[in-house]
């Protein structure tokens, strides 16, 4: 089995919002709606005050609340792990966004462009299918589906990888199959204590996060002395 | 490994003749390919450039993207920073201006309407040549010899990077005054540019990233100011167990990462290093320090005289040591001597002082300015910090002792197969820490903190990058040339009686007053470039007074917003006669212009740039080479390839051979003609942007093949770049140092002080005394200073009390829009709103609960002269006596950032004589009164 996951380094991720803007790239996404981005959190008070950046989006949950809450199937997993949206049976009731812990899904009523009207690479990129029903970060499942079908390995060929994961600038973001042992996602996780967000509720996200070495850790692999 | 392919990084670094033929073209070689990936660069910041390629989907470019295929070259992984995918929508800007214009009103303000109509090029070209050529009709020097025309870039040098054959225009008209600033010497680093190229040819200071254990950080906000490679690296050096102490005043993102914060007083941290110091000088065993070291590649043996010079052989005037074997004096570059680290001896002796005066000869008194420095170094104490800087004793003295058991001293490290020290911590300053009064003192004690643990220019140690001073500029280590008493030599502006400069050349007096610019290009925008504006008003006694320019270019730069008195600023530009300004869209500073011109923006020009191997910030590459900057899309509506201006209005002015030759020795940055080909361009014709910039790509890949390959454009138009192995041992000076038989100058700086007494009686003797505090500041080892009563005493001096303006307004880089001039987009607008600060003045909350401030609330920020509002943004991160404007903003006419309705630091800051250091520097700080303002939120 395949089984998708992204996972986010918190000792590495500035915050910088370099994925944010890729994905909004990748996914020609309007103003305002964010896929991926990452949040900007202080812990504590002065003058012990803690501040951490965290990457959050859907997380392609193994049980998505989401999905309970679709009265039309337009949300659906697939047996990888990606939560899809079909935008042909969407009705833009909107429950997903109310149900989704992660606060991950958008919904746009209306064409919205960065200044008013379309510019030209905004009208050459529009699609009509996206206005009125719920949109999210899709794991960029075209790049993964056509990757793969190219002979391609998700999360180690750009061209098969999460736009968001291609331009982070500070290594934080991997992805790769969680069932892989040899992938890179799954020897972080073997090398690293980390967390799920909202663990309690079950949702068991497809979203990691690493926020230390485990104890018995060796180096992790592929460092350069870059 | 790089988990990207390798076969179009290969072809890029071994550079087949044959461009690859599936390269941007997935729909198949040999047809039409409605997409393609154009690679080309992004240099918006001074942490660039990032290589990047364009998605281009039927003529519209869609996607920035990494160009993968500089993964295995780029010491970023070939990433590309987040204002890199701003560029799209800045191509496609609605708010762009698309045609050349000129201005219908001849009446110019803030509230007058331009009335800016379009023009055609030809018009608009006749015009300003007609202007230029009346220019050189009546003489390129004004009535008091300043430069008729004058220039002025932004973003830390980068518009040369967008501006094609400029500088060869530029240089073909003559002299240019190029010193008024949009923000140098307040928002860079200055002082360490000035003390940085003096110690160590460091123009940027940092650390070495890869192999350091242990940063002292004092306010460098390196993760957003050091663009990918800086993030890079330091993410790297997180997970492989680097411990970074930030130290600042409010907790940025740099802060966030770090292991430690240490929220310092402002304007502070100079006493924060001094108690390090003491620690290190009066604490710690004296075998922790690297004795060998000082003893034998610092001034530190050098003997001091009772005046305060070193003393000097009778015959040689050579500086003296005592030999600790022959127990006597010698000169400091005698064969065989040992030197002793503390000494107080009796020597025969001479002892020198400014002007070659003799201040004392025969039986003197000397001390080695090591013992000098430990003397000088006992009062600050820890303790003694803590009350000034607000950080507990036991922290400091726990931060140098870290810093001590992580230097390794004594140990070595093979790098390229030559064994070096190896000594990993390093200490970085950030802009308000360098800038200003207190600069000096911070990047003198920053090096000597190096210095003292052998920790200068070696590997993991603190460490320079790019020279821009000191020439040439391409090569770091060929510009370490030996000069007196044993040190590096260094082109002081000259203080001599016969040589100084009492004419400045140009409006901000720079060779006049600040001895350590030098006096190329860049020595103008380090000078002290508010005084530029500040003396349209008032030019000080002895300097020719000071009148508008005739002709003023204004390039990717918004000195009304970006530089202090924003205000002043705009008022004085329109006093400006003549404005020509390259506009992208209409700003504060082109509001006041008479030409705006449409250039073609950054993936619509064509350009030719050298790359790495060591530039500013944290780019130290292990390769070399060249990238190109070439049109993804066509120039939209009228705008042109600045090239193609440049060579228009050169030949319009009858300038053309001179431009031409320019280009042809190299002043677009390859020269033409050199040891592997000619390329030079035929000067008395026009030449094409194509045919220049295919001319400099012949030579670039000539140079970089030693003549075994000539690429003409169309190759480095499907490849983007070509680089070749930079060696790591590169990185660092000190075995050039060595090497050449040359010493570190530290820690004792006789030269500045001689500098420094030899200015003032330059000075005193032409009657100018305004300039004495500034003097103040050559000192061989420089006291505390109360740096913060300054600020303090401008309040005063504007009407107010300290005590009704307690808090300290700072501000910090963003990293989505520093230097990008990108306030104007919307994606960045979008994106930075995710990071704290981007929508208000950030505020501690216990501060605020005391004056009943709460989130959201718009507040009056005030000083005794001026005031200006925003809302408040509570965070636990700051502390409660700072506040903190993030970025530049305050726009009223930038489509877009006019409504952001957030605040600016330089609309209160005052551009001050008094608040001026000797390097010619301010720090960005006011002292300032938060109250609730009428309203809630953005106004």
């Amino acid at each position: 089995m395949t089984r998708w996951a992204m996972v986010a380094d918190l000792r590495r991720c500035v915050g910088c919002q370099t994925c944010t803007a890729a994905c909004k790239h990748a996914n020609a996404t309007p103003p305002g709606v964010q896929w991926r981005r990452v949040l900007d959190m202080e812990f504590g008070e002065f003058p012990d005050v803690q501040r951490v950046f965290v990457p959050v989006g859907c997380q392609h949950c193994d049980e998505p609340p989401c999905l309970d809450v679709c009265p039309t199937t337009a949300t659906r997993k697939r047996a990888d792990g990606i939560v899809t949206i079909d935008y042909d049976l969407c009705i833009g009731c909107a429950y997903c966004a109310v149900a989704c812990p992660y606060q991950a899904r958008y919904k746009t009523e209306r064409r919205s462009f960065a200044y008013g009207r379309a510019s030209e690479h905004e009208q050459a990129r529009f699609d009509p299918d996206r206005l009125a029903v719920a949109t999210k970060c899709t794991f960029c499942v075209d790049r993964i589906d056509a990757g793969l079908a190219r002979g391609q390995t998700p999360g180690v060929d750009p061209e098969a990888t999460p736009a968001c994961v291609n331009a982070c600038i500070a290594e934080a973001l991997s992805f790769g199959d969680a069932d892989d042992p040899e992938s890179r996602v799954s020897r972080l996780l073997e090398t690293h204590q980390h967390f799920r967000m909202h663990e309690e509720l079950g949702t068991g996200p497809g979203f990691h996060y690493l926020w230390d070495r485990a104890d018995d850790a060796p180096p992790p692999p592929g460092e350069d002395s870059r | 490994m790089s988990p990207y392919p390798t076969d179009l990084a290969d072809a890029a670094r071994s550079a087949p003749a044959t461009p690859p033929s599936t390269r941007g073209d997935e729909a198949g070689a040999g047809t039409a390919a409605p997409v393609r990936r154009v690679p080309t660069f992004c240099y918006q910041c001074v942490a660039g450039p990032d290589l990047l390629t364009v998605k281009v989907e039927d003529g519209v470019a869609t996607e920035v993207e990494p160009n993968f295929c500089a993964a295995e070259v780029h010491p970023g992984g070939g990433k590309v920073c987040v204002k890199a995918f701003g560029l799209i929508q800045k191509t496609y800007n609605p708010n762009r201006v698309l045609a050349p214009m000129k201005r219908t009103n001849p009446r110019k303000g803030r509230d007058e309407d331009p009335g800016f109509v379009e023009i055609s090029w030809d018009e608009a070209m006749s015009t300003i040549a007609g202007r230029l050529n009346s220019l050189r009709a009546e003489g390129l020097l004004d009535a008091s010899g300043y430069p008729r025309l004058a220039a002025s870039f932004g973003g830390g040098g980068t518009p040369q990077f967008y501006m094609g054959t400029f500088p060869a225009f530029l240089a073909a008209w003559g002299p240019v005054d190029m010193g008024f600033g949009s923000g140098q010497g307040v928002k860079c680093y200055h002082s360490e540019h000035l003390y940085g190229e003096l110690w160590h040819r460091a123009f940027i200071v940092a650390a070495d990233t890869p192999s350091c254990n242990y940063l002292i950080s004092c306010g460098n906000n390196i993760e957003a100011a050091g663009g990918v490679v800086g993030v890079w690296r330091h993410s790297k050096a997180r997970v492989r167990g680097i411990k970074r102490v930030q130290v600042e005043p409010h907790l940025s993102v740099t802060g966030a990462c770090s292991a430690q914060w240490v929220p310092i007083r402002p304007k502070t941290d100079a006493a924060f290093l001094y108690a390090l110091i003491h620690v290190m000088l009066h604490e710690a065993p004296r075998e922790q320090l690297d004795l060998p070291h000082l003893a034998r590649h610092t001034n530190s043996p050098y003997l001091v005289g009772p005046h305060g010079y070193f003393l000097r052989d009778r015959a040689s005037r050579k500086p003296l040591v005592w030999d600790e074997d022959a127990g006597r004096a010698a000169a400091h570059d005698a064969p065989g001597v040992r030197e002793a680290l503390g000494a107080r001896v009796q020597v025969d002796a001479i002892e020198i002082g400014a002007d070659d005066e003799v201040l004392a000869e025969g039986l003197l008194d000397g001390q080695t300015a090591f013992d000098r420095l430990v003397a000088h170094m006992a009062p600050y104490t820890p303790e003694w910090a803590e009350g000034i800087c607000d950080v507990p004793a036991a922290t400091m003295r726990r931060i140098a002792r870290e810093y001590l058991d992580h230097a390794c001293v004594g140990q070595t490290v093979e790098i390229d197969g030559r064994r070096m020290p190896y000594r990993p911590v390093a200490v970085t300053l950030g802009k308000t820490v360098n800038n200003g009064w207190g600069g000096y003192d911070c990047c003198w004690a920053r090096t000597l903190l190096a210095t003292l643990v052998g920790a200068l220019e070696v590997p993991g140690g603190t460490i320079g990058t790019t020279v821009r001073l000191v020439r040439p500029m391409a090569e770091r280590h060929d510009s370490v040339k030996p000069g007196p008493d044993g040190f590096m030599d260094y082109p002081f502006n000259p203080t001599s009686r016969a040589d100084w400069s009492a004419r400045p050349n140009i409006r901000n007096a720079y060779k006049t007053l600040v001895p350590l610019t030098g006096n190329n290009a860049w020595a103008q925008a380090l000078g002290p470039t508010h005084f530029s504006w500040m003396f349209l008003d008032e030019t000080p006694k002895g300097l020719p007074k000071v009148e508008p320019p005739d002709v003023w270019f204004v390039y990717r730069t918004n000195p009304a917003i970006s530089f202090w008195d924003t205000p002043g600023v705009g008022e004085k530009i329109a006093r400006f006669p003549f404005v020509v300004a390259f506009a992208y869209t209409r700003d504060e500073s082109n509001h006041y212009a008479d030409i705006l011109l449409p250039d073609a923006t950054d993936l619509e020009g064509l350009q030719l740039l050298r790359l790495a191997a060591t530039k500013y910030q944290e780019q130290f590459w292990d390769h070399e080479g060249f990238a190109l900057r070439q049109p993804a899309v066509a120039a939209r509506g009228q705008a042109r390839d600045f090239t193609d201006i440049c060579t228009e209005l050169a030949q319009r002015c009858g300038l053309l051979e001179r431009y031409n030759a320019a280009i042809n020795r190299g002043t677009c940055g390859v020269a033409l003609k050199g040891e592997h080909g000619d390329f030079s361009l035929e000067p008395s014709r026009p030449h094409t942007r194509e045919a220049i910039w295919d001319a400099a790509c012949k030579a670039a890949s000539a140079e970089l093949s030693d003549g075994a390959e000539v690429l003409g454009l169309d190759w480095w138009k499907a490849h983007g770049f070509k680089t070749r192995p930079f060696p790591r041992e590169r990185w660092y000076l000190y075995p050039t140092l060595v090497e050449r038989g040359l010493r570190f100058e530290m820690p004792y700086q006789e030269r500045l002080q001689r500098v420094g007494e030899e200015l003032g009686r330059r000075l005193h003797e032409c009657g100018m005394h305004w300039w004495d505090r500034q003097l103040g500041e050559y000192q061989a080892l420089p006291p505390w200073k109360d740096f913060p009563a300054l600020w303090e005493q401008r309040v005063v001096a504007l009407g107010g009390q300290p005590a009704d303006y307690p808090f300290w307004l700072v501000t910090a880089r963003s990293m989505q829009y520093a230097w990008g001039g990108n306030a104007g987009v919307q994606l960045m607008r979008e994106v930075a709103g995710n990071v704290a600060g981007h929508g208000g003045v950030v505020m501690n909350p216990a501060a605020a609960a005391r004056l009943g401030i709460e989130d959201g609330d718009r507040v009056e920020i005030a000083t005794p002269q001026r005031a200006t509002h925003g809302q408040v943004v509570l965070r636990q991160g700051i502390r409660p006596d700072t506040l903190l404007l993030v970025g530049q903003f305050d726009h009223w006419i930038t489509p877009l950032a006019k409504d952001f309705g957030m605040p600016s630091l330089n609309a209160l800051a005052e551009m001050s004589l008094e608040l001026t250091d000797a390097t010619g520097s301010g720090a960005d700080l006011v002292r300032v009164r938060v109250r609730k303002a009428p309203g809630r939120g953005a106004p």
